[in-house]
């Protein structure tokens, strides 16, 4: 049965310019014999992978096995009637399964298994430069045959979603048939456009720049803070900018504050060992004594309660750490050098 | 956190050492200034050279700090390879020009790129954003161990004072 499988595949990857009928014929095909294989597949999965990974050829190997671990969402989506293990392997037979028909199969109706948007490893897109590494490394991990995998829940999977499969199923059926011509070209990602979006080359490179931008931005967020409750980007770049203002003006007055400290520029911590146990032990204590805290902004008020009070605040929190914190200081002053003066 | 706190003990060496350097090369009786100049030139430099290569900013803050330092010496020294990369790269963006941004989005991404060193040589709003980031960590980073450090002096400072 699988040598079938890779006499009709070798023959229709081969010819590019299969007629449409031709196509569907090959794909039926295919969901036929796949069926059976789901029938079997609970007892021979690590088998079938692997017969699946030649199936599909050297080029593919290492899409297939790239791709083939970041199938983790497909075993939640599968309702009960898919009472197979779920292990990876598992997982990565189904991807592959799902991948390979059309999405037509029992006992589930379709396999249409989209991808969420959200997640960043798993998206195909297509895109014509290959500048970024991440290009490279999504093109690695999807196959020519475009997939877009969701997770979905299992009463859906059973009950209601019947009619919009279906309708997803014609859907995608044409647009494997895209995808059938398009895979001799290894050099694409390819993507499959959502209902009633442009399938347009030009859009779709451009909504895949915007989705890499918005990643980014959400990046951003997890750093900079404050940034959750703005949105727009307009709104997030303002935080930026100001955030990154801000340390600067803190750069700024911290060395201004080291000079006048330090008359003669030489660092009270110098020996290179007594820094880094400094760092690891000092660092998580002071920073509730004395420093304020960083994430804590405004950094305005920051900064002007750094000009006029924080030779007080320091004062004062110093009684508030342990002994070992004015011991550790202690032998930090004495193991620097003697060009610290008062 | 183990990596951030790698970054300033990163850092913190090398800001040592740049600073070594520094104060080697130039004449001591200095004012508040240029002291403050020094240290905020080798955190600057030290800051960059933790970073080391691969972003954009680091490089760009190299080369601008290398046209800084009067002693060119010590710049060779500090700044070594890296510099020379992006020097070239560096003037043929400065003739480009100045161009007004008019929407909103624009003229935040045209002041952002003034902000990051090295930003207006990044033409792509996407590594722009990546560049941005990483340079936010670092500059937290030198923040941090900056912040640490004048605590450090403070105090014993103020011990030296209660001693006396």
């Amino acid at each position: 049965m699988l040598e079938g499988l890779v006499s009709q595949e070798s023959l229709s990857l081969n010819s590019m310019d299969m007629s449409v009928l031709e196509r569907l014929k090959w794909v039926q095909q295919q969901q036929q014999q796949l069926q059976q294989v789901v029938s079997q597949s609970s007892n021979n999965s690590p088998e079938l992978l692997h017969q699946i990974l030649q199936f599909h050829g050297s080029n593919n190997d290492e899409l297939l096995q790239g791709s083939f671990s970041q199938f983790q969402m497909i075993g939640s989506g599968f309702g009960p009637n898919y009472n197979m293990g779920y292990g990876p392997q598992h997982e990565a037979m189904d991807g592959c399964i799902s991948r390979t028909s059309s999405c037509q199969m029992e006992p589930v109706d379709t396999m249409e298994v989209l991808l969420k948007n959200g997640t960043k490893e798993d998206r195909p897109i297509s895109l014509k430069n290959k500048r970024k590494q991440e290009v490279k490394t999504r093109e690695e991990e999807n196959t020519e045959k475009k997939i877009k995998v969701e997770a979905d829940t299992e009463s859906s999977m059973k009950g209601k979603s019947n009619m919009r499969n279906r309708e997803a199923s014609s859907e995608t059926s044409k647009e494997t048939l895209k995808g059938v011509s398009e895979i001799p070209k290894l050099d694409y990602i390819h993507v499959r456009a959502r209902r009633g979006q442009a399938t347009d080359r030009h859009s779709l490179a451009e909504r895949a720049r915007r989705e890499k931008i918005s990643k980014k931005m959400k990046y951003l967020q997890d750093i900079v803070p404050g940034c959750n409750k703005v949105t727009g980007k307009a709104g997030m770049l303002d935080e930026i900018i100001n955030y990154v203002q801000c340390l600067q003006r803190q750069v700024e007055f911290l060395s201004m504050k080291l000079a006048v400290l330090n008359p003669d520029l030489e660092l009270a911590v110098e020996d290179v060992s007594v820094k880094q146990a400094y760092f690891t032990n000092v660092v998580g204590s002071s920073k509730h004594s004395i420093m304020v805290d960083v994430p804590l902004f405004p950094l305005d008020h920051q900064g002007s309660l750094d000009l006029s009070a924080i030779n007080p605040n320091q004062t004062t929190s110093i009684e508030a750490p342990s002994a070992s914190w004015e011991s550790q200081s202690q032998s930090l002053y004495n193991t620097s050098s003697l060009g610290f003066q008062y | 956190m183990s990596t951030y706190n790698m970054v300033k003990q990163e850092f913190i060496k090398k800001w040592i050492t740049t600073l070594h350097m520094l104060d080697c090369s130039v004449e001591h009786p200095l004012n508040v200034t240029e002291r403050k100049n020094a240290i905020k030139l080798s955190s600057d430099i030290a800051m960059a050279a933790a970073r080391s290569g691969s972003t954009v900013w680091s490089r760009a803050l190299i080369s601008r700090s290398g046209n800084k330092t009067a002693n060119k010496p010590v710049a060779r020294r500090i700044l070594k390879k890296a510099r020379n990369r992006l020097k070239n790269r560096c003037l043929t963006l400065r003739r480009n020009g100045n161009f007004t941004a008019k929407s909103g989005v624009r003229k935040r991404t045209e002041l952002l790129k003034s902000l990051v060193p090295g930003g207006e040589l990044i033409k792509n709003k996407d590594y722009l954003i990546r560049e941005t980031l990483d340079y936010i960590v670092y500059l937290r980073a030198q923040v941090d161990v900056m912040r640490t450090v004048a605590a450090v002096d403070s105090v014993t400072g103020n011990l030296t004072n209660d001693n006396k």
